[in-house]
């Protein structure tokens, strides 16, 4: 019986699995080799530190991605006001502006002499405005710069679940003669729970995998720990210490998002009572608060990272005119491009594979392979090039073949293989969750008519899902683009993206002159953005 | 059969094919204006420059993992402490030729890799806040003297520059020393340790501290108005010191790099060493990213210029002992709960 199961679409699924699984079970084999003394240097206490800091980011970032999106969401949903409309697309925007370059405008502005001490000084003249200007570094300036750029996943997740439930739920709350502040404690904000959850958990793995924040702001997490002990010093022991802890937090995490997602099924409409009634229409003070409310944080999360380095780019024209701007964007384009065909076709496969064969280990290995997405990306780098160099030196050169070190690493094929291990959670559930709307009976009667597996799939699911994939497409070229640490460390030769020149500029610390191209990164991926959202706030 | 072709073909596209007159960098150094460096050793001896940037580590393992099928030649990194623990691990090659030996003075190279330019990690202090009298006969070893307590800012324990020179202290005063100094100059910051170099040049500008710990170039960086006019102005409200003047002299280092274990070009990575090493390369650098000129006969940037020259270096700490002393000095920096 089970064997049966077993033809080309389980084992595509099954070997997709595997290879995507792969450099995460390398980090944690290649940890039991020998090891040096940091550990002896570095200490217990700041082994604490490590994952205290860790925490410590994490509840900051969830407070405020919470508050920030839930409270957007709540009013954009369920209020009409000023400039509502505008608002519900265009706090999406956010999600073009990657934590790192949202940092590097926080310090442009608040450093001492920054971009505030110059505009105070325009106003008011000279004077020693550095002490009252905050600083907004360290870790406050890490928790800022994360929330900021990931609170679009619990706005767009908790939106999408309010405007099912929005009028119904409302007038629940008048006929139980709730006030507003009651129904929205009572009923809405629990109603919405497993979509807020699934953002939170979300964020929280973006949040636990960056690197570039918070290496820029100089703070000690379990990412940077394992980076420092695995990649500096040579400490396997203390690395695996720290990739234990970290898988710890993660696997809870995952459990979480599962949790909330399979609750969320229950909360979606049911057919004949979801009414659709218009919204309160706020007036006076009220409008002016929800106005602002929405006004500041798209200011915050889009427009000051844009205006600050946009102010650079004019200021210091230099810069721009160094640029090579064609190469940067033709790099950047067939990154995008290629791992966009290569992640969704895998994903198709497998998706499909798991389908025919129903196998609930296909699904538990699938979901353990997608974990990719919350390892950080320069320790998946590391890890890969390890496994290929292992792989090389082992099997290749076992069978006395050519070897394979350059196919992968420092090559386009290389990097497009770690992005997919990266992505591929992203592909896989933007699938997956368009294959559950695709009923099995459909397949069925397929079959009936005479269609093959293959025929089905080319000539009923891919027409079926077109929009999933636009859209899957999209949000995979938008990681792609602000994606740095896999770049930085895979690339081939005199090969730059936006993202990496950036970085470049910005590690000489001439932070003006990595605006140029953090300006048309933030650009390219607010045009994806742009004609992805109408799909992103399906109504 | 067509299908097989395109696939080969493709994929022959993406791996990079190899050039026989090419030389391949990865560097940890990224100046931009090294690129156009490159371009006039091409113009020159027509040897192609290929380069990878990136951080410093992650190359590092990236050179280590590819081991003896690795494309680099040359790998190029600011420190003397990171070249050094990187030849330790025996990366490197023997990268001298005579032109190289005779050009770069014997402190500032090991057999395995080279200085190209030079920086010193110096003092800068607020002229309205300290007086002459205080800053008479200065040294790093000062620094943990209680009369400058709530004055000090310098950046992190873990950056290299602060391990390179904690490293030379342990070197001179010995360990047991340099960990109770390093409680010392905790017990004086202004603040927990944060920011770039730059930084803490703004920090005693903007009168958060009176005495910070920098290397030349970012002063002179800010000094020359490429990071707007806000900086310039404030990057004249402090001044340089150079320490250590009565005794050993100013703590000195590198940007530096050397030919790796399994280069397949090493004659024209030589090439390119040595021409990094010529007049024409030297002052283009120097003039760029405002560091030390390697060789004699080259003149440093002008605003340089005006920060002194006439001090007296440490010559007798060898940048290439800094390797040798960093863990010890990253333990006292610990120990000292130096963020």
């Amino acid at each position: 019986m089970y064997l049966r199961k077993i033809n080309i679409w389980y084992l595509s699924s099954f070997l997709i699995s595997v290879a995507v699984a792969i450099p995460i079970v390398t980090v944690f084999s290649s940890f039991f080799e020998s090891t040096s003394d940091y550990s002896s240097i570095i200490q217990n206490t700041f082994l604490y530190e490590y994952i205290f800091n860790s925490f410590s980011l994490l509840l900051g970032v969830l407070i405020l991605t919470f508050v920030i999106g839930v409270g957007c969401s709540y009013l954009v949903s369920f209020y009409q006001f000023p400039g509502a409309n505008f608002f519900k697309w265009a706090l999406i925007l956010s999600f073009a502006v990657p934590a790192y370059i949202y940092a590097y405008s926080l310090t442009a502005f608040f450093e001492n002499y920054g971009t505030a001490f110059t505009i105070l000084k325009n106003i008011f003249g000279e004077g020693n405005y550095n002490s009252q200007i905050p600083k907004f570094d360290g870790m406050m300036g890490a928790i800022i710069a994360i929330s900021f750029s990931l609170f679009g996943y619990v706005y767009v997740l908790t939106r999408a679940s309010f405007h099912y439930q929005s009028q119904n739920l409302i007038e629940l709350g008048k006929n139980l003669g709730f006030s507003k502040q009651k129904s929205f404690f009572k009923i809405i904000l629990p109603s919405a729970r497993p979509a807020i959850v699934a953002g939170l958990s979300l964020v929280a793995m973006e949040t636990l995998s960056d690197f570039g924040s918070v290496s820029f702001f100089g703070i000690s997490t379990l990412t940077t720990g394992i980076y420092n002990a695995w990649i500096s010093f040579d400490d396997l022991a203390l690395a695996n210490q720290l990739s234990f802890y970290l898988l710890m937090f993660i696997l809870g995490l995952f459990v979480l998002e599962n949790l909330s997602r399979k609750k969320a099924q229950y909360h979606s409409p049911a057919k004949g009572g979801f009414k659709k009634k218009s919204k309160s229409i706020l007036k006076g003070y009220k409008a002016v608060l929800a106005f602002s409310f929405c006004a500041l944080i798209f200011f915050i999360s889009f427009l000051f990272p844009v205006l600050q380095m946009l102010y650079w780019t004019i200021i210091f024209p230099k810069h721009l005119a160094d640029l090579n701007l064609i190469e940067l964007f033709f790099n950047t384009t067939i990154l995008v491009f290629l791992s966009s065909i290569v992640l969704i076709s895998f994903a198709f496969i497998s998706n499909y594979g798991n389908r025919l064969s129903k196998s609930k280990f296909l699904e538990i290995l699938t979901t353990f392979s997608i974990s990719g997405y919350a390892m950080p990306g320069i320790i998946l780098a590391v890890a890969f090039i390890t496994f290929i160099s292992w792989f090389d030196n082992n099997i290749v050169a076992y069978f006395k073949l050519e070897t394979i070190k350059s196919i992968f690493i420092g090559s386009i094929i290389g990097l497009v293989v770690v992005y997919f291990i990266r992505f591929y959670s992203l592909a896989s559930n933007g699938i997956k969750s368009g294959y559950l709307k695709i009923s099995y009976s459909i397949d069925e009667s397929a079959y009936l008519l005479g269609y093959s597996k293959f025929k089905t799939f080319k000539d009923i699911h891919i027409p079926y899902l077109k929009n999933s994939i636009l859209l899957i497409g999209i949000l995979i070229a938008i990681e792609i683009i602000k994606e740095l640490p896999i770049t930085l460390i895979m690339r081939p030769f005199n090969f730059e993206t936006f993202a990496t020149q950036a970085y470049i500029y910005a590690s000489q610390d001439l932070l003006e002159a990595a605006a140029a191209p953090s300006l048309f990164l933030i650009l390219i991926a607010s045009f994806f953005i742009l004609i992805t959202s109408r799909y992103i706030l399906k109504d | 059969m067509k299908k097989i072709t395109l696939i080969v073909l493709i994929l022959a596209f993406f791996t990079n094919i190899g050039n026989a007159a090419e030389v391949n960098v990865f560097s940890a150094r990224h100046y931009d204006s090294d690129i156009q460096l490159y371009e006039k050793f091409t113009a020159k001896t027509g040897i192609k420059v290929n380069v990878i940037s990136g951080k410093d580590k992650a190359l590092q393992k990236r050179i280590v993992e590819e081991g003896a099928d690795s494309k680099a030649d040359i790998y190029i990194t600011a420190d003397a402490g990171r070249l050094g623990a990187f030849d330790a691990k025996g990366m490197f090659q023997n990268s001298m030729t005579p032109v190289i030996k005779s050009a770069v003075p014997k402190n500032f190279r090991s057999t395995n890799w080279t200085g190209i330019a030079k920086r010193a990690r110096i003092m800068y202090y607020s002229p309205e806040r300290v007086n002459a009298n205080e800053l008479n006969g200065m040294t790093y070893e000062g620094l943990a003297d209680s009369k400058w307590k709530g004055r000090v800012v310098i950046r992190k324990s873990n950056n290299i520059y602060n391990q390179s020179l904690v490293a030379s202290l342990v070197k001179n005063v010995g360990k047991k020393e340099t960990c109770s100094w390093a409680k010392g100059v905790v017990a004086n910051m202004a603040r927990d340790s944060k920011g770039n170099d730059r930084a803490q040049i703004l920090a005693v500008a903007a009168g958060e501290a009176d005495l910070a710990v920098a290397n030349t170039y970012y002063y002179a960086l800010m000094l020359s108005g490429k990071k707007g006019a806000e900086q310039q102005a404030a990057a004249k409200k402090v001044l340089p010191f150079f320490p250590n003047q009565g005794d050993r002299g100013t703590h000195m280092n590198i940007s530096g790099g050397g030919i790796l274990k399994n280069a397949p070009n090493t004659t024209n990575a030589k090439k390119l060493l040595e021409f990094l090493l010529t007049k024409e390369a030297q002052s283009h650098i120097v003039n760029n990213t405002f560091e030390y000129p390697m060789i004699d006969g080259v003149e440093p940037h002008e605003l340089v210029k005006q920060m002194g020259l006439g001090y007296k270096q440490d010559l007798n700490t060898k940048v290439v002992n800094y390797e040798k002393n960093q863990a010890k000095a990253l333990e006292c920096m610990l120990a000292a709960n130096w963020k």
